[in-house]
Protein backbone atom coordinates (compact mmCIF):
# COMPACT_ATOMS: atom_id res chain seq x y z
CA UNK A 1 0.00 0.00 0.00
CA UNK A 2 0.92 3.44 -0.97
CA UNK A 3 2.01 5.78 2.19
CA UNK A 4 0.54 8.53 0.35
CA UNK A 5 -2.96 9.31 0.69
CA UNK A 6 -5.18 8.83 -2.38
CA UNK A 7 -7.87 11.09 -0.97
CA UNK A 8 -8.15 13.99 1.29
CA UNK A 9 -10.94 15.24 2.88
CA UNK A 10 -11.91 19.31 3.16
CA UNK A 11 -15.25 20.40 5.07
CA UNK A 12 -16.99 23.20 3.65
CA UNK A 13 -19.85 24.30 5.86
CA UNK A 14 -21.95 21.58 5.64
CA UNK A 15 -20.00 19.19 2.71
CA UNK A 16 -16.75 17.51 2.97
CA UNK A 17 -15.38 17.28 -0.02
CA UNK A 18 -12.78 14.62 -0.92
CA UNK A 19 -10.78 14.98 -3.47
CA UNK A 20 -8.71 12.15 -5.34
CA UNK A 21 -5.53 13.93 -5.61
CA UNK A 22 -2.59 11.73 -5.55
CA UNK A 23 -3.46 9.63 -8.57
CA UNK A 24 -4.62 10.35 -11.96
CA UNK A 25 -5.22 6.06 -12.26
CA UNK A 26 -7.50 4.31 -9.80
CA UNK A 27 -7.35 0.88 -11.01
CA UNK A 28 -7.27 -2.78 -9.84
CA UNK A 29 -3.89 -2.43 -7.99
CA UNK A 30 -4.58 0.89 -5.84
CA UNK A 31 -8.51 0.57 -5.52
CA UNK A 32 -8.48 -1.18 -2.50
CA UNK A 33 -6.31 1.25 -0.96
CA UNK A 34 -8.65 4.18 -2.60
CA UNK A 35 -11.96 1.95 -0.66
CA UNK A 36 -9.70 1.93 2.62
CA UNK A 37 -9.50 5.56 2.71
CA UNK A 38 -12.19 6.80 2.12
CA UNK A 39 -14.53 3.77 4.24
CA UNK A 40 -12.60 4.48 7.24
CA UNK A 41 -13.38 8.32 6.67
CA UNK A 42 -17.18 8.31 6.63
CA UNK A 43 -17.61 5.15 9.01
CA UNK A 44 -17.13 7.12 12.08
CA UNK A 45 -19.20 10.26 10.52
CA UNK A 46 -23.01 9.38 10.31
CA UNK A 47 -24.99 12.15 8.36
CA UNK A 48 -21.81 13.18 6.08
CA UNK A 49 -22.02 15.36 3.07
CA UNK A 50 -19.37 13.93 0.96
CA UNK A 51 -18.71 14.58 -2.50
CA UNK A 52 -15.64 13.40 -4.50
CA UNK A 53 -13.51 15.23 -6.57
CA UNK A 54 -12.43 13.23 -9.55
CA UNK A 55 -10.88 15.86 -11.58
CA UNK A 56 -7.82 14.61 -11.14
CA UNK A 57 -8.73 11.33 -12.03
CA UNK A 58 -8.25 10.09 -15.67
CA UNK A 59 -8.80 6.79 -16.13
CA UNK A 60 -10.68 4.29 -13.68
CA UNK A 61 -11.92 0.29 -14.05
CA UNK A 62 -15.55 -1.18 -12.46
CA UNK A 63 -13.37 -2.42 -9.32
CA UNK A 64 -13.45 1.36 -8.63
CA UNK A 65 -17.50 1.26 -9.10
CA UNK A 66 -17.68 -1.19 -6.52
CA UNK A 67 -15.66 1.09 -4.36
CA UNK A 68 -17.74 3.33 -4.97
CA UNK A 69 -21.21 1.36 -3.95
CA UNK A 70 -19.76 0.02 -0.77
CA UNK A 71 -19.10 3.39 0.29
CA UNK A 72 -22.53 4.67 -0.69
CA UNK A 73 -24.39 2.19 1.27
CA UNK A 74 -22.15 3.09 4.39
CA UNK A 75 -23.17 7.04 3.74
CA UNK A 76 -26.51 6.07 2.87
CA UNK A 77 -26.76 3.95 5.96
CA UNK A 78 -25.70 6.59 8.40
CA UNK A 79 -28.32 8.94 6.59
CA UNK A 80 -25.53 10.91 4.62
CA UNK A 81 -25.44 11.62 1.12
CA UNK A 82 -22.59 10.76 -1.38
CA UNK A 83 -22.09 13.19 -4.83
CA UNK A 84 -19.80 12.55 -7.41
CA UNK A 85 -17.83 15.37 -9.33
CA UNK A 86 -15.44 16.52 -11.75
CA UNK A 87 -15.76 13.71 -13.89
CA UNK A 88 -13.45 13.64 -17.11
CA UNK A 89 -15.76 12.47 -20.66
CA UNK A 90 -14.40 9.09 -20.82
CA UNK A 91 -14.73 8.72 -16.78
CA UNK A 92 -18.52 9.73 -16.92
CA UNK A 93 -19.18 6.99 -19.65
CA UNK A 94 -17.75 4.24 -17.70
CA UNK A 95 -21.06 5.08 -15.41
CA UNK A 96 -23.67 5.61 -18.37
CA UNK A 97 -22.46 2.44 -20.01
CA UNK A 98 -23.01 0.80 -16.77
CA UNK A 99 -26.54 2.76 -16.14
CA UNK A 100 -24.59 3.55 -12.61
CA UNK A 101 -25.08 7.41 -13.93
CA UNK A 102 -28.69 6.64 -12.68
CA UNK A 103 -27.61 5.29 -9.20
CA UNK A 104 -25.05 8.34 -8.32
CA UNK A 105 -25.99 11.69 -8.38
CA UNK A 106 -22.74 13.46 -10.35
CA UNK A 107 -22.64 17.08 -10.82
CA UNK A 108 -19.82 18.65 -13.31
CA UNK A 109 -17.00 21.09 -12.16
CA UNK A 110 -16.57 21.09 -8.22
CA UNK A 111 -17.29 25.04 -7.45
CA UNK A 112 -20.36 24.71 -9.21
CA UNK A 113 -20.75 21.30 -7.80
CA UNK A 114 -20.71 22.19 -4.19
CA UNK A 115 -23.63 24.80 -4.70
CA UNK A 116 -25.84 22.46 -6.35
CA UNK A 117 -25.00 20.19 -3.38
CA UNK A 118 -25.74 22.60 -0.56
CA UNK A 119 -28.99 23.42 -2.75
CA UNK A 120 -30.11 20.06 -2.79
CA UNK A 121 -29.69 19.85 0.86
CA UNK A 122 -31.66 22.60 1.92
CA UNK A 123 -34.38 21.76 -0.68
CA UNK A 124 -34.47 18.44 1.56
CA UNK A 125 -34.37 19.78 4.89
CA UNK A 126 -37.33 21.95 3.80
CA UNK A 127 -39.44 19.11 2.84
CA UNK A 128 -38.47 17.28 5.72
CA UNK A 129 -39.76 20.09 7.84
CA UNK A 130 -42.82 20.27 5.59
CA UNK A 131 -43.62 16.47 5.90
CA UNK A 132 -43.13 16.58 10.52
CA UNK A 133 -45.69 19.20 9.95
CA UNK A 134 -48.08 17.45 7.84
CA UNK A 135 -47.48 14.59 10.34
CA UNK A 136 -48.27 16.90 12.87
CA UNK A 137 -51.30 18.73 11.75
CA UNK A 138 -52.37 14.61 11.10
CA UNK B 1 -2.53 -22.91 -43.32
CA UNK B 2 -3.86 -20.65 -41.24
CA UNK B 3 -3.39 -16.54 -41.93
CA UNK B 4 -4.01 -15.93 -38.74
CA UNK B 5 -1.06 -13.89 -37.55
CA UNK B 6 -0.21 -13.40 -33.90
CA UNK B 7 1.57 -10.04 -32.71
CA UNK B 8 2.20 -10.04 -29.48
CA UNK B 9 2.52 -13.08 -27.00
CA UNK B 10 2.61 -12.85 -22.94
CA UNK B 11 2.01 -15.44 -20.03
CA UNK B 12 2.38 -14.17 -16.08
CA UNK B 13 1.82 -15.54 -12.63
CA UNK B 14 -1.60 -15.04 -11.45
CA UNK B 15 -0.89 -11.76 -9.22
CA UNK B 16 -2.04 -8.28 -9.46
CA UNK B 17 1.32 -6.97 -9.30
CA UNK B 18 2.18 -7.14 -12.81
CA UNK B 19 -1.06 -6.25 -14.39
CA UNK B 20 0.41 -2.74 -15.13
CA UNK B 21 3.53 -3.64 -17.16
CA UNK B 22 1.38 -6.22 -18.53
CA UNK B 23 -1.28 -3.73 -19.57
CA UNK B 24 1.09 -1.18 -20.73
CA UNK B 25 3.54 -3.69 -22.84
CA UNK B 26 -0.34 -4.92 -24.65
CA UNK B 27 -1.33 -1.61 -25.40
CA UNK B 28 1.93 -0.51 -26.87
CA UNK B 29 1.43 -3.62 -28.90
CA UNK B 30 -2.01 -2.33 -29.92
CA UNK B 31 -0.88 1.28 -30.53
CA UNK B 32 2.34 -0.16 -32.70
CA UNK B 33 0.45 -2.45 -34.64
CA UNK B 34 -2.21 0.53 -35.66
CA UNK B 35 -4.98 -1.32 -34.24
CA UNK B 36 -6.08 1.57 -31.98
CA UNK B 37 -5.83 5.51 -31.79
CA UNK B 38 -4.12 7.17 -28.98
CA UNK B 39 -7.96 8.38 -28.05
CA UNK B 40 -9.05 4.29 -27.40
CA UNK B 41 -6.12 3.65 -25.02
CA UNK B 42 -8.75 4.80 -21.87
CA UNK B 43 -10.71 1.66 -23.81
CA UNK B 44 -8.51 -0.88 -24.54
CA UNK B 45 -7.34 -0.42 -21.15
CA UNK B 46 -10.45 -0.99 -19.56
CA UNK B 47 -10.93 -4.38 -21.73
CA UNK B 48 -7.53 -5.28 -20.99
CA UNK B 49 -7.92 -4.82 -17.04
CA UNK B 50 -11.15 -5.67 -16.97
CA UNK B 51 -10.26 -9.39 -18.75
CA UNK B 52 -7.27 -9.69 -16.91
CA UNK B 53 -8.69 -8.92 -13.35
CA UNK B 54 -10.83 -11.86 -14.39
CA UNK B 55 -8.68 -14.28 -15.12
CA UNK B 56 -6.56 -13.45 -12.43
CA UNK B 57 -8.96 -13.20 -9.58
CA UNK B 58 -11.89 -15.42 -10.81
CA UNK B 59 -10.00 -17.72 -13.32
CA UNK B 60 -7.01 -18.54 -11.35
CA UNK B 61 -8.26 -17.53 -8.01
CA UNK B 62 -5.25 -15.20 -7.55
CA UNK B 63 -3.41 -18.60 -7.53
CA UNK B 64 0.10 -17.74 -8.49
CA UNK B 65 1.30 -21.05 -9.32
CA UNK B 66 -1.61 -21.12 -12.15
CA UNK B 67 -0.64 -18.53 -15.19
CA UNK B 68 -2.52 -16.34 -17.32
CA UNK B 69 -1.67 -15.64 -21.16
CA UNK B 70 -2.44 -13.18 -23.06
CA UNK B 71 -1.87 -13.71 -26.86
CA UNK B 72 -3.10 -10.84 -29.42
CA UNK B 73 -3.70 -12.18 -33.40
CA UNK B 74 -4.63 -10.41 -36.84
CA UNK B 75 -7.35 -12.73 -38.46
CA UNK B 76 -7.70 -12.51 -41.52
CA UNK B 77 -9.81 -12.03 -44.09
CA UNK B 78 -11.92 -9.08 -42.28
CA UNK B 79 -8.94 -7.37 -40.57
CA UNK B 80 -9.93 -8.29 -37.11
CA UNK B 81 -7.87 -8.03 -33.82
CA UNK B 82 -8.84 -10.97 -31.09
CA UNK B 83 -7.31 -10.95 -27.89
CA UNK B 84 -7.26 -13.82 -26.07
CA UNK B 85 -6.69 -13.62 -22.25
CA UNK B 86 -6.69 -17.33 -21.08
CA UNK B 87 -6.39 -18.94 -17.66
CA UNK B 88 -6.72 -22.32 -15.73
CA UNK B 89 -10.08 -22.02 -14.10
CA UNK B 90 -13.45 -23.41 -15.56
CA UNK B 91 -14.64 -20.54 -17.40
CA UNK B 92 -18.13 -18.90 -18.20
CA UNK B 93 -20.47 -17.75 -20.86
CA UNK B 94 -19.66 -13.78 -20.77
CA UNK B 95 -22.69 -13.23 -23.46
CA UNK B 96 -25.12 -14.63 -20.80
CA UNK B 97 -23.63 -12.02 -18.05
CA UNK B 98 -26.62 -9.45 -17.47
CA UNK B 99 -25.50 -5.90 -16.41
CA UNK B 100 -26.21 -5.74 -12.93
CA UNK B 101 -29.20 -4.04 -11.55
CA UNK B 102 -29.36 -0.93 -9.76
CA UNK B 103 -26.58 -0.86 -7.19
CA UNK B 104 -25.78 -4.53 -6.76
CA UNK B 105 -21.81 -4.88 -6.07
CA UNK B 106 -20.08 -6.67 -9.23
CA UNK B 107 -20.31 -8.09 -12.82
CA UNK B 108 -19.53 -4.77 -14.74
CA UNK B 109 -16.26 -5.60 -16.00
CA UNK B 110 -17.71 -8.45 -18.72
CA UNK B 111 -20.65 -5.50 -19.74
CA UNK B 112 -18.14 -3.01 -20.09
CA UNK B 113 -16.01 -5.17 -22.33
CA UNK B 114 -19.00 -6.25 -24.30
CA UNK B 115 -20.17 -2.60 -25.12
CA UNK B 116 -16.34 -1.98 -26.49
CA UNK B 117 -15.56 -5.09 -28.74
CA UNK B 118 -17.62 -6.30 -31.79
CA UNK B 119 -17.87 -9.59 -30.01
CA UNK B 120 -16.74 -11.38 -26.41
CA UNK B 121 -17.13 -15.24 -26.36
CA UNK B 122 -15.75 -17.90 -24.88
CA UNK B 123 -13.07 -20.86 -25.40
CA UNK B 124 -13.88 -23.84 -23.93
CA UNK B 125 -10.94 -26.04 -25.17
CA UNK B 126 -8.34 -22.99 -24.66
CA UNK B 127 -9.86 -21.48 -21.42
CA UNK B 128 -9.69 -18.02 -23.64
CA UNK B 129 -12.07 -15.30 -23.10
CA UNK B 130 -11.68 -14.23 -27.28
CA UNK B 131 -12.32 -10.39 -27.58
CA UNK B 132 -12.58 -9.05 -31.16
CA UNK B 133 -12.43 -6.07 -32.61
CA UNK B 134 -12.08 -3.96 -35.88
CA UNK B 135 -9.32 -1.93 -36.57
CA UNK B 136 -9.75 1.26 -35.00
CA UNK B 137 -13.45 0.64 -34.03
CA UNK B 138 -12.58 -0.20 -30.53
CA UNK B 139 -15.68 1.41 -28.16
CA UNK B 140 -17.87 2.46 -31.54
CA UNK B 141 -20.78 -0.11 -30.86
CA UNK B 142 -24.05 0.40 -29.49
CA UNK B 143 -25.21 0.07 -25.54
CA UNK B 144 -24.92 -2.69 -23.43
CA UNK B 145 -28.12 -5.13 -23.66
Amino acid sequence: MNDTPLVTFETIGSITVGRIGAASVLDAVNVTQFGNEVLEFVKNRPGINLMLDFVHVDYLSSAVLTELLRINQVVQKGRGNLRLCGLKPDVHKVFEITNLDKVFTIYGESAQALKRFERSLEVAEQEDMWSRLAKDED
Amino acid sequence: MSENKAFYRAEFASTLDVLGDAITDALEALLANGWIDEDQVFYARLCLEEALVNAITHGNQSDTTRKVRIEMTREAPGDICCIRVCDEGPGFRPETVPLPAGASLNGRGVCLIRHCMESVTYNPEDHCLEMRMRRKGLCRGGAVS
